[in-house]
């Protein structure tokens, strides 16, 4: 089922526009809300069976995509489409957050950041060489997570004093015991098989309360993707990533102590709902050097992630300026108390 | 461009600290010779070229600090105890780079008694009072104790030509002034900035456990902290006696009325 969006007005391709958080047609300028917006003008044709093959209602050709495409361009003709069985049933994402920045928005976002570059070498930071920006919608599961730490330590309270000739040391041990339940709402774990898990993760926070119901015209114009490992798959992933954050909250609740030695420690997290979302996300991809970077923008923030080159002359001359300042500061606080210069 | 010229201003900034710092440690060559002796070997320690070479590197460093360095050796201090020896002839001699009996550093050696003793008059028994006469003194005990005496007056020159370089009352030693600590220093606090900036290129994660956590039910269900046992254990206090014996003396006056600071001990 290809899903394509025909302006009411003058038939033209409509797709989403990131500014107006409307579905609008470049031909005419209309704008339509997605959320009221008529099946009527949702074009869709059937395939008979699971396709691998389909074709542009525009021009009639094929659309090349990879199997785990949900949305992409026509490439002969430009027209958004979206691959509805893709996104339907098991598939169905339950929210979306929609694009807020626009490509020449994050294309300027990103040519900021690659000015901020205080180690990337002088060529790169002039971000002349963008060979691609995507808009890409990744799938998330966004879990919602309750853990029951059942902990128990022994803690120190240490004091020293001076009596006579001795010098004392106090040592009280004091048994701990914290029951903790905590609860977690919409960690996401991303659930593509392309991304990268350590980018995804920092590319991280996203602002729930753009939170939109899943509607496919959002897709209209951008890339899409469909998960590639399901919510059972992935709790483990989540379930450790929030164990740490079970453990920072155990030894904040652990106050008082001069030591403390945990002698059990028991985290049992538990999935309430885990929810499909799709999260906006633009992929930059950079040829440096005859080498391609591959850099990731929040599609809502702006936040840039993604390893930058590195210039070692520009690393050796920060590293030789620091150096430089801390010794000369040295022999400044050396003079003022009264050591003499050399 | 921007960046790059910040590049260089780093370079140059670095450059120009090697730079100064290598002028203001090499030795100035322009020391103008004097005909004052500094150094009097009546023991016979030194070959005569050590003592043109001591000479030569005493003139330079009392004329920077304004204060003679005295060299004076003897084989049995006359029959006197080292200190009257010591203040004997500086009484005798009338010491001193400002004007007789004036500022003198001097390291006085019994050969004898295998004593030694390190005193600072006028300016010397301000900036080198009892306490970096002792460092001083203890610095260059062992070279003397192995009879490398050449290289033991030459460091008791240096050495107190850097302590009177601190104000009074600051402790030279002071692992703070050392150079290699504050090249160490520097040179570590850039590697870790440039390292944490390294690290952060790629962009951090900036989101935490409460940036998910649910608040509102999110508590603790049980605390306990219960006190179980005490335990106790004592050690000695440890006794302010470092090194000990041979320290001692400190200052005095002369028989001809000069007050100094000092610091005697055997080697």
């Amino acid at each position: 089922m290809l899903l394509q969006y025909k302006c009411p007005n003058c038939g033209s391709d409509m797709a989403f526009d990131s500014e107006s958080g409307m579905l609008s047609c470049e031909s005419c300028g209309r704008q339509d809300n997605i959320e009221e917006f008529s099946d009527d003008y949702i074009q869709s044709t059937f395939t008979e069976e699971e396709a691998k093959e389909y074709h542009c209602k525009n021009c009639g050709a094929v659309i090349i995509t990879e199997a785990d495409t949900t949305a992409t361009t026509c490439s002969f003709c430009g027209a958004g489409v979206v691959l509805g069985d893709r996104l339907s049933g098991a598939l169905a994402p339950a929210k979306v957050i929609p694009f807020t920045i626009s490509k020449d928005e994050a294309k300027a976002a990103f040519v900021k950041w690659c000015n901020k570059g205080r180690l990337t070498p002088r060529g790169f930071m002039t971000a002349n060489r963008i060979k691609g920006i995507t808009g890409l919608y990744v799938p998330f599961w966004l879990y919602d997570l309750n853990s029951r730490a059942d902990v128990q330590a022994v803690g120190t309270r240490v004091r020293t004093y001076t009596r006579g000739d001795y010098i004392y040391t106090e040592t009280k041990y004091y048994d701990v015991y914290r029951d903790i339940d905590l609860h977690y709402v919409k960690v996401p774990v991303d659930a593509s098989e392309k991304m990268n898990d350590e980018l995804m993760d920092k590319l991280e926070p996203y602002d729930y309360g753009k939170l939109k119901e899943f509607k496919t015209p959002y897709l209209a114009g951008y890339i899409a993707e469909k998960y590639n490992y399901d919510d059972k798959e992935l709790f483990p992933r989540v379930k450790s990533r929030v164990k740490k954050y079970v453990d920072t909250y155990i030894s904040s609740t652990v106050t008082g102590y001069s030591s403390v030695r945990y002698t059990n420690k028991q985290i049992d997290t538990k999935q309430k709902k885990a929810q499909y979302v799709l999260l906006p996300v633009w992929m930059v991809y950079y040829d440096y050097d005859k080498q391609e970077h591959t850099f990731a923008m929040n599609g809502l923030t702006g936040k840039v992630v993604g390893r930058p080159p590195i210039s070692y002359g520009k690393v050796a001359g920060w590293v030789g300026g620091i150096a430089g300042s801390t010794f000369i500061a040295m022999r400044i606080i050396q003079l003022i108390m009264g050591g003499g210069l050399w | 461009m921007v960046r790059q010229s910040s590049l260089w201003k780093s370079i140059v900034f670095c450059l120009t600290i090697l730079l100064f710092s290598i002028t203001a440690l090499s030795t100035p060559t322009h020391a103008a010779p004097e005909a004052k002796q500094r150094v009097f070997d009546d023991a016979g320690l030194l070959t005569k070229e050590e003592v043109t070479e001591l000479e030569a590197l005493s003139a330079k460093y009392s004329e920077k600090r304004e204060t003679d360095f005295i060299i004076l050796t003897s084989k049995d201090a006359d029959g006197k105890d080292i200190e009257d020896f010591m203040g004997d002839t500086y009484d005798e001699k009338e010491f001193g780079y400002d004007k007789p009996k004036g500022n003198a550093v001097m390291l006085t050696m019994d050969m004898s008694e295998r004593d030694v003793m390190v005193t600072g008059f006028g300016e010397g028994e301000r900036l080198l009072d009892d306490n970096r006469a002792d460092l001083v003194r203890e610095k260059i005990t062992p070279a003397l104790s192995r009879g490398d005496y050449f290289d033991a007056f030459s460091q008791y020159i240096k050495s107190s030509y850097k302590y009177m370089g601190y104000r009074e009352g600051v402790d030279p030693d002071n692992i703070f002034f050392s150079t290699l600590f504050q090249l160490a220093i520097s040179v570590g606090l850039g590697v870790v900035v440039v390292g944490k900036m390294l690290y952060n290129s790629g962009g951090k994660v900036t989101v935490s456990g409460r940036t998910y956590s649910d608040a509102n039910k999110s508590r603790v269900v049980q605390r306990r902290d219960v006190y179980v046992r005490t335990s106790v254990t004592k050690r000695r206090k440890p006794k302010n006696n470092s090194s000990g014996g041979s320290r001692g003396g400190g200052g005095g006056v002369t028989r001809g009325g000069s007050s100094y600071s000092g610091s005697r001990g055997k080697f």
